[in-house]
């Protein structure tokens, strides 16, 4: 049951147009990338500034197809943790709960079950069927992550954000999504911060330039990764 | 898969509405106001200053523009759409036809509102309802999957040559002429005339004018004609975008 990876890429390679024009040259976001995803991981992907590590995100989220190598996946679901997906500033909360939703991937359904809860987490009353263009930019990061926590992908993509709003909203929404990372479920998670990565992850894998350099325990990768670091500052 | 993205189509279409509503003091009296305009302007410069000796030139005008309309907010804002979400799409999973289907869908709704209306006055005018308005759903079931075909077209290509965007408002003008929208085709000499008469739209404005102002029936083999097109069109047009799909997101922001 264990046996095969949820996801696994083999020398894949991403390349995006550089301009719009026939013929534009191409660059290469991910090179040479290789690594698999077993169900329960909670990997962490370490690299600088454009190694590819949104790219990355963005593939296994299966929003990217690779222009190379091979990208093997089992029917499972697999979810970028994405906040204010689709929000129209003249609709509602309530109705931009409900497109955010859909376009995330639930059914209308699922969504409407789930409005009570989006209401309650978010804390906004009455506000929730005032256009969002009234809000407070806290209301908006309150409402925006109660709707993407109700997506509850089997595989977790974390592109940096572990917790939004005030301080009150950020530790309750850390909380959350916290409580949702070590309750089981499979989590890519990229992040600049050691402390972080070494909190949620329990493995890490490296990415520089676009080629997956290093995969492995967390201290291992981020030692090799700082220490590759300091030697290309010296 | 397809239920969802039907829900997703139909509310994302409520939403859009919706906040077009929310965007304006008027709001959907907007969708009667916008083209009762442009008939004034119509009616001014072609019967009022170049006095065209068409008769009924209202209904005949009524007619034409609301079916050209209903084509044209269909092509230019379903065109646009993909182009548009352009940043939607980088984040989410979604196929991309539902952009412009949510826009076509949106105009249909707003065009079958002006259909109503168009009725009233048509009675009150004295065109009275007739046989022959049987065949008015299938000549409009016609003109959707034509629009729809276009519209898919434009919005597949216009993400990668946005330079289209100039050309599409010039091209529609035209086309809106050739169309025998505003002033009849049957002064156009006949080898000419035959030609005119391959524009699909032509041909529905024809056939709904002859539906609703004369009691006539369609022209059948024209229309056959037509549907053939549509559905080409349509097919290619999905078949394109399928195609280009896994390329949107690559594009440069």
């Amino acid at each position: 049951m264990n046996a095969a990876p949820l996801i696994c890429l083999e020398n894949v390679g991403v390349a995006f147009n550089a301009r719009v024009a026939v013929g534009a040259p191409r660059f290469w976001a991910l090179e040479d990338v290789s690594l698999t995803l077993d169900r329960g991981d909670r990997l962490g992907v370490v690299g600088r500034n454009g190694a590819g590590k949104s790219t990355l995100l963005r593939t296994l989220a299966g929003i990217i197809t690779p222009d190379r190598g091979r990208i093997a996946r089992a029917p499972v679901t697999c979810q970028l943790l994405s906040l204010a997906v689709g929000f129209m500033p003249h609709l509602s909360g309530r109705d931009n709960a409900i497109l955010s939703g859909l376009l995330l991937g639930l059914r209308r359904r699922d969504i409407e079950g789930r409005l009570p809860a989006i209401l309650e987490f978010s804390e906004l009353g009455d506000f929730f069927e005032q256009p969002i263009s009234t809000y407070s930019t806290g209301m908006m990061a309150r409402l925006a992550f109660s709707v993407a926590l109700q997506v509850e992908p089997e595989v977790l993509l974390i592109d940096e954000i572990l917790s939004v709003g005030d301080a009150d909203f950020a530790q309750k929404s850390g909380a959350a999504l916290r409580a949702r990372i070590h309750g089981g479920t499979t989590v890519v998670f990229v992040s600049h911060s050691d402390r972080q990565i070494r909190e949620v992850c329990d493995r890490a894998v490296w990415i520089e330039h676009g080629r997956s350099v290093m995969q492995g325990g967390v201290d291992e990768v981020l030692k090799a990764y700082h220490a590759a670091s300091r030697a290309a500052a010296a | 898969m397809r239920l969802h993205l039907i829900e997703l189509t139909l509310f994302a279409t409520y939403a859009e509405l919706r906040a077009e509503r929310a965007r304006s003091y008027l709001g959907v009296l907007w969708w009667i106001i916008e083209p009762a305009m442009n008939m004034a302007v119509y009616y001014l410069v072609f019967a009022v200053i170049l006095k065209t000796s068409q008769a009924d030139y209202v209904p005949f005008l009524l007619v034409g523009l609301a079916l050209w309309q209903w084509f044209k907010s269909c092509v230019s804002h379903g065109g646009y759409a993909i182009w548009q979400q352009l940043p939607l799409i980088r984040q989410v999973k979604v196929p991309v036809q539902v952009f412009p289907s949510v826009q076509i869908l949106a105009d249909t709704m707003k065009f079958l509102f002006i259909l109503a209306l168009l009725l009233v006055i048509l009675w009150s005018y004295g065109y009275a309802p007739n046989r022959a308005y049987l065949a008015l759903p299938l000549v409009l079931l016609v003109e959707l999957v034509f629009a729809a075909g276009a519209a898919y077209l434009v919005s597949a290509a216009l993400p990668f040559l946005p330079d289209l965007r100039f050309v599409i408002e010039q091209v529609l003008q035209v086309l809106m002429f050739l169309s025998g929208v505003v002033f009849a085709l049957d002064n156009v000499p006949q080898p000419l005339r035959g030609i005119f008469m391959l524009n699909p739209i032509a041909v529905l404005i024809d056939a709904g004018r002859g539906i609703l102002m004369h009691g006539r029936w369609p022209n059948w083999g024209a229309l056959g004609i037509v549907t053939l097109i549509a559905l080409a069109m349509y097919a290619l047009a999905t078949l394109l975008l399928a195609r280009l799909t896994p390329r949107y997101v690559k594009l440069p922001t």
